[in-house]
């Protein structure tokens, strides 16, 4: 359902560019891992795939459509929702605010419905004490959890991810990869998930390694 | 609208800054509203003012043409003294002018004096030697101890329309005391003398045939104690002022004097048709002889000071909204700077900028809102303050004007026309009574209406709009992959 047609990106000089050329599909249902060496610009491209920022060179295109044609701030509401390594909630709310907030921003089809995404919240481990309070009294863990919590409550079909694990001790690690393989299998969205960790890359169903400006696919 | 949900939670979530907001806002919008209260305020006195002082014609003797004939005659000879002929007001001339459609009514002002006979004027001080009946022989002016003011009514005179003068027992003179010896005297002299009403006094006149005439005392009026400033040069204690008829007045003045008056003056029924009225009478007078005046004085003195006061009360205004605007601006910049994440986190949800900004606007609008309830309580106190010492500063320099009220001064001031330079007729001498009127009627009403704060309001919005469109450049401008990627 993604697809990057031809794309290019560079900060300053296209000599320095960071990657030229990258053809690269991604469809629903299925997890995707995007791996490679610090520097090597994975988070450049998940920004481009996520509607932050535009490609230098070539079009990211959804179901056949570029995305700037739809617009890359309704692209963002509708279609994709991202998670990155710091959590990015709404640190005056609480959880269930940030969820409700999301999902009155996003249109989402569950729009004020309050037990819905107390039901989320829930299954993702926040008990109902947690989230009422202040995010920011949350745990490292216990907030990715709510941002993952956050993706389930929108429609997008897209579901972006930066280091998603960073900041989480092992166990906490474990149980956002289940969330992220669950999300992709059951609710049948797109994952695509930049990480260093291994485990991560080896739970998705696909790894793509960003090295000497390319994409290649992992074995 | 779910920014004005975000804006709540924002704002509730943050109280220390809020409740920081809430006070520079407030400060603010203090400084705005007694700046609106004084401006609102100067607005009200000017018109009013206009409205109390504008309505009135004073018909007087030509001084500025009988001043020039004066200057030429006595170019000729240097020894012999000029001499300062005006001619008294013509009650005929009076009677024409009042027939025009405007005029209500008319109050005729004779000025003149006589000796006490058989009772004792109050004396002044211990420096004057013409006191009571013994100064009966001096011989050093034609003026005598008690003040003789002429009027058609006393009811329409200016010390008591403005209530400086009151009547305490028996009456005042009125229309029907025309050509009768009646006489309203003052309650010091009535004590010192033990005069009652229905008692008679005996005055002597000081010119002509020096004759002596009987009145019967019909009134007693009380000067309030700030009418003892209306004292010309040579004048005798205030309490020595007595009301007649005009008609008594001439008789004692002389016989010339029959039917004619110091000065007459017109009420206007409609204060917009002054001009129009004064144009009209002039067309019926000899204007070489007289003058056809509008009593405006005082109320160019308030007007002036007023304008003054507004003047600054505007720039206190502009100075303190646009002062605000960059204050506020800067904070609301600083502020977003500061909440660059969240507005980030937004972004990247999907959210549209201009919701953003109107977050951020909500926001200080409920801070405004908050705060305006704030600077109304405080506001009266403040402009109140402020008001006062503007007002003192304005009418130090405003008493230098003279109030020219109908008649005024004239009660104090010994106006025979034998006078050698006859400067104090009819004419308040400066600093005479002005200072009491303008304090009166420089007073600002401060009071804190709906509508200041409705005015106040629109200030604060209009503040904070151009604050937050100074400062959402940087929102417009952000963008989210900067900030959360780092
Ligand atoms: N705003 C920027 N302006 C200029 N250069 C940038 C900017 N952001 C990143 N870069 C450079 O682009 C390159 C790729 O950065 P990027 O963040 O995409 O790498 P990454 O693969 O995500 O690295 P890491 O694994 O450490 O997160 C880096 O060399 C970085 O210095
Ligand atoms: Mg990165």
């Amino acid at each position: 359902m993604l697809k990057a047609n031809d794309i290019g990106y560079w900060y300053d000089r296209q000599e320095n560019s960071l990657f030229e050329h990258v053809n690269l599909e991604f469809k629903s249902g299925h997890s995707y891992a995007i791996v490679g060496q610090s520097g090597s610009g994975k988070t450049t491209f998940l920004s481009l795939l996520a509607g932050l920022d535009k490609p230098r060179a070539g079009q990211i295109e959804l179901n056949g459509e570029p995305i700037n044609q739809l617009g890359l701030t309704n692209y963002r509401r509708s279609h994709v929702a991202i998670v990155f390594q710091s959590y990015n909630l709404l640190t005056y709310m609480s959880p269930l605010n940030n969820l409700l907030t999301a999902m009155a921003v996003t249109n989402s089809s569950h729009r004020g419905d309050k037990a819905f995404a107390m039901d989320m919240l829930r299954k993702l481990g926040i008990t109902d004490e947690q989230m009422t309070k202040n995010v920011q009294k949350l745990s490292g863990g216990q907030q990715q959890r709510v941002a993952i919590a956050r993706t389930m409550v929108c429609d997008a079909k897209i579901v972006v991810a930066d280091e998603p694990t960073g900041n989480l001790d092992e166990e906490n690690t474990q149980y956002v990869i289940e969330q992220f393989q669950k999300i992709a299998h059951e609710q049948h969205k797109c994952v695509i998930i930049v990480t260093h960790e291994p485990d991560v890359a080896a739970a998705c169903d696909q790894s793509y390694r960003l090295a000497k400006h390319e994409f290649t696919v992992e074995a | 609208m779910n920014f004005f949900k975000r804006a709540w939670l924002n704002l509730t979530a943050k109280k220390g800054r809020s409740i920081l907001l809430i006070l520079v806002t407030s400060a603010i919008m203090l400084f705005v509203l007694a700046g609106l209260l004084i401006r609102n305020a100067a607005d009200t006195a000017t018109s009013n003012a206009k409205q109390r002082v504008g309505a009135t014609l004073t018909l007087s003797a030509n001084r500025e043409a009988a001043f020039k004939k004066m200057r030429s005659g006595s170019s000729t000879s240097k020894t012999s003294r000029p001499k300062l002929t005006t001619s008294p007001v013509k009650l005929s001339d009076a009677k024409k002018i009042a027939k025009l459609s405007n005029i209500a009514s008319y109050t005729a002002t004779v000025s003149t004096s006589a000796n006490a006979k058989g009772f004792s004027a109050i004396s002044t001080s211990g420096s004057s030697s013409a006191g009571g009946m013994k100064g009966m022989g001096g011989s050093t002016t034609s003026s005598g101890d008690i003040a003789i003011s002429g009027v058609t009514s006393t009811s329409t005179t200016s010390a008591f329309e403005n209530s400086s003068s009151k009547i305490t027992k028996g009456r005042g003179i009125t229309i029907a005391d025309e050509g009768t010896n009646n006489v309203v005297i003052e309650s010091e002299l009535a004590k010192e003398d033990g005069l009652k009403v229905g008692d008679s006094i005996k005055l002597k006149a000081t010119t002509g045939t020096k004759q002596t005439y009987t009145l019967k005392v019909v009134g007693i009026y009380k000067a309030s104690a700030s009418a003892s400033t209306q004292q010309g040069p040579g004048a005798t204690d205030p309490s020595n002022s007595v009301y007649t008829s005009y008609t008594f007045a001439n008789t004692v003045k002389g016989t010339k004097y029959k039917n004619t008056a110091d000065s007459v003056t017109f009420n206007v029924s409609d204060p917009a048709k002054v001009s129009a009225a004064k144009k009209a009478g002039k067309a019926l007078i000899n204007t070489s002889r007289y003058s056809l005046t509008t009593d405006d004085s005082s109320y160019q003195t308030v007007k002036a000071s007023m304008a003054n006061v507004k003047s600054f009360a505007d720039k206190i205004v502009w100075l303190v909204a646009i002062a605000g605007t960059i204050i506020l601006a800067l904070i609301v910049i600083l502020m977003i700077r500061e909440r660059r994440y969240e507005i980030g986190v937004l972004l990247s949800l999907g959210e549209a900028r201009w919701k953003i900004v109107a977050q951020f606007f909500v926001e200080m609008v409920m801070v405004l809102v908050v705060s305006i309830a704030i600077a109304g309580a405080g506001g009266k106190f403040v402009g109140n303050q402020l008001g006062k010492q503007l007002v003192s500063q304005q009418t130090t320099t405003g008493t230098m004007s003279t109030q020219q009220g109908p008649g005024g001064g004239a009660p104090g001031g010994n106006t025979s026309d034998t006078k050698p330079a006859g400067n104090m007729q009819g004419g308040g001498a400066p600093g005479s009574n002005s200072s009491m009127s303008s304090q009166k009627q420089a007073e600002l009403a401060i009071n804190v209406t709906a509508l200041d704060l409705v005015e106040l309001g629109g200030f604060g919005l209009a503040i904070m709009f151009l604050s937050i469109m100074l400062a959402s450049g940087g929102i417009l401008r952000l963008q989210p992959k900067k900030v959360l990627i780092e």
